[in-house]
């Protein structure tokens, strides 16, 4: 795996899990990853099985989908993206009301993607044109954009004993459909990021802007890169959402927003930008989308599932600014 | 920079969150009339923005300080699961209310020490903090409560919670006391000059005797005690708890100070006079559809524009340029 690292606060010498590159975020989460499993296991035999596989799968594939499009915001130095809520949503409903005026299913899922990247480039429009940080700009939009659409709908759904549908819900080699295009994208990404002219400029905009500039690369080409690529993502994650669950809200994205920058910070992207490995997310979101699984398993409500996926990201962050402070010294 | 009083009028700080509060008593007495400024709906107003101006000005002192503190939220609802159990418990208001306090100032610790202690990035840290206090409030509220609701009303606090002086709800105007006095902290006192100095700029803070990690570490208990206080006015007001209570409060928080003038992304910026103004522009725009029966979510379009109208001119006025 390649290890994109760019900040300056890593150095060579210092003794910390950061020494250990890429691998100082690996083996942590997966280790905690594996312990999760195991415990669950010990104590319920019958977690081991198929179903818990596909229940992990089904959470995995927005989350991740999702979690792309953030991982692409920090790692450029635009820390986060608050509007997903608002494109997740957006293009579910394109997709929905194409569908339902019986467009073809590629095209429908083509033009939500597109409408997702839209969204991204509106966002990229106003951080560059209006000088404004990303994140009061996606709060703003996520704002105007949120209350737009419950104007537009209150409630929507994808056609029933539809192709669409049907692939939503459908499995291959025993994995559910929706988790093969997230894999899929995440592979891609994590590959061409680190090793493209494209990828590479982006990675130095995050580590350092200035130095970037230096290096005659046009911030507002990259910003407006990035937005868009990250709403298309975004978009994708929409249509997996809309042909995989039942009727949805305008305000149904929201609850996705802080799990997936959640495993961002898990997966060792950190939000000042810079650095980061895409691939490394399969692992957090793997992680983070079997607590809920678990914990029913353990006897405990599903309610239990924030409560530790809240205080994993506290450890986390804290470990994290434990390691840079020292590295820093 | 030269001194242009036209330009400055625009542009200053307090003064164009003021200016958008002329335009929005303005627009609001041409298209409601007299009514509008009527102590009635002044009150159903403030009844409303008790809550938000207290969380908020508590919220500014961490902005302050230059650590931003997401949890706020959620710990108004944490804070309010935690009080209407007690009370349903068959506590005393008192030390239900101390009790709760206590443990909503532990949560602001343990956000301390990650922050400070640790060294975590504060908006991560505190997200995490956001949603396990969600966690707790859905667990508290589903093991007391009747379908995902807990009642605890209690007509003491309640009738408190309704007194009125000089025709505005009692509780309002203890809030903007608390605003007004936090604004003196703010502008006149050592400890405002301390806050702003370790948000402004941590290392010139420490070379002038400031100790950055204590402000910051009050500041968040600050923080998290405004919040703490304002779950428990939510049960008087209210009389019960959902699972949601103070969901998504923290966007809505921070939108409102930024209209106002401070900034999530430097400290140092920002007092708390300009905070609540930021509310009340909001609450007069929101009053104005309502009494208009024009639909309420194009309030959320006018906070989205608001706010980036308000940092445009933040920009304008030698803010941060994003480039």
């Amino acid at each position: 795996m390649a290890d994109i690292d760019t900040s300056s606060t890593s150095s060579p010498g210092r003794l910390s899990l950061s020494n250990f590159g890429v691998w100082g975020t690996i083996l942590p989460l997966a280790s905690a990853w594996l312990v999760l499993i195991a415990v669950t296991g010990a104590v319920r035999s019958d977690f081991l099985a198929h179903q818990t596989v596909l229940a992990v799968a089904f959470t995995m594939a927005v989350v991740g989908t999702l979690a792309v499009g953030q991982a692409l915001v920090a790692i450029s130095g635009s820390m986060v993206d608050l509007s997903q809520p608002t494109s997740l949503i957006l293009s579910a409903l394109v997709a929905v009301r194409l569908l339902e005026l019986e467009f073809a299913v590629t095209l429908a899922v083509a033009i939500a993607v597109l409408s997702g990247a839209a969204w991204g480039f509106l966002n990229a429009l106003i951080i560059v044109y209006g000088k404004i940080n990303p994140v009061i700009v996606t709060l703003a939009t996520n704002f105007i954009g949120l209350a737009a659409l419950f104007l537009v709908f209150q409630i929507a759904e994808s056609p029933i004993n539809s192709s669409f549908r049907a692939f939503g819900l459908g499995s291959t080699l025993g994995i559910p459909n929706i988790w093969w295009p997230m894999v899929a994208l995440i592979a891609v990404v994590g590959f061409f990021l680190p090793r493209t002219r494209y990828g590479r400029r982006a990675i130095a905009v995050g580590g350092s802007r200035f130095a970037a500039q230096a290096r005659g690369i046009s911030l507002p080409k990259t910003r407006f890169a990035i937005f868009t690529a990250a709403g298309a993502a975004a978009g994708l994650a929409g249509v997996l959402f809309a042909c995989s669950s039942g009727p949805f809200t305008p305000s149904g994205g929201v609850v996705y927003l802080l799990p997936v920058i959640a495993a961002v910070i898990l997966a060792g992207v950190t939000l000042s930008g810079g650095r980061g490995n895409l691939w490394i997310l399969l692992l957090s979101v793997g992680f983070l989308s079997t607590v809920p699984t678990s914990l029913v398993f353990l006897g405990l409500s599903s309610d239990w599932q924030a409560i530790i996926q809240g205080l994993i990201l506290v450890v986390a962050v804290a470990i994290d600014g434990y390691e840079a402070r020292r590295g820093t010294r | 920079m030269a001194h242009r009083p036209a330009r400055d009028l625009l542009t200053g700080p307090v003064a164009s969150i003021t200016l958008a509060l002329v335009v929005v008593i303005t627009v609001g007495l041409f298209s409601v009339g007299p009514r509008f400024l009527s102590a009635s709906n002044i009150s159903i107003i403030g009844q409303f923005l008790a809550i938000p101006i207290l969380v908020g000005t508590c919220a500014g002192f961490a902005l302050l300080a230059g650590v931003v503190d997401l949890s706020i939220g959620s710990m108004v609802g944490v804070s309010a699961a935690i009080f209407g159990t007690l009370l349903i418990n068959g506590w005393d208001v008192l030390p239900a209310a101390a009790a709760t306090l206590v443990v909503c100032l532990a949560f602001g610790g343990l956000n301390a020490i990650a922050i400070v202690g640790f060294g975590a990035d504060a908006i991560a840290a505190t997200l995490g903090m956001l949603t396990a206090l969600r966690g707790i409030t859905y667990v508290v509220v589903e093991h007391w409560g009747v379908s995902g609701s807990l009642m605890a009303f209690h007509p003491g606090l309640f009738t408190f919670m309704n007194l009125s002086l000089w025709s505005l709800p009692l509780i309002f105007i203890l809030v903007l006391l608390v605003a007004a006095v936090a604004t003196l902290v703010v502008i006149k006192t050592r400890i405002g000059r301390h806050l702003k100095a370790a948000g402004g700029d941590e290392r010139a803070a420490s070379r002038a005797g400031i100790s950055v990690p204590r402000v910051r570490t009050t500041a968040l208990l600050i923080s998290a005690f405004g919040a703490g206080l304002a779950g428990i006015i939510f049960v008087g007001q209210i009389g019960a708890v959902s699972r949601l209570t103070g969901f998504g409060l923290e966007f809505q928080v921070y939108a409102a100070l930024m209209i106002g003038g401070y900034s999530i992304l430097r400290g140092g910026v920002g007092n708390p006079a300009g905070g609540a103004l930021g509310f009340l522009v909001i609450a007069g725009a929101t009053n104005i559809l309502d009494l208009n029966a024009i639909n309420p979510y194009y309030v959320n379009i006018v906070i989205g524009l608001l706010l980036l109208a308000a940092v445009w001119l933040d920009r304008l006025r030698g803010g941060d340029s994003y480039e």
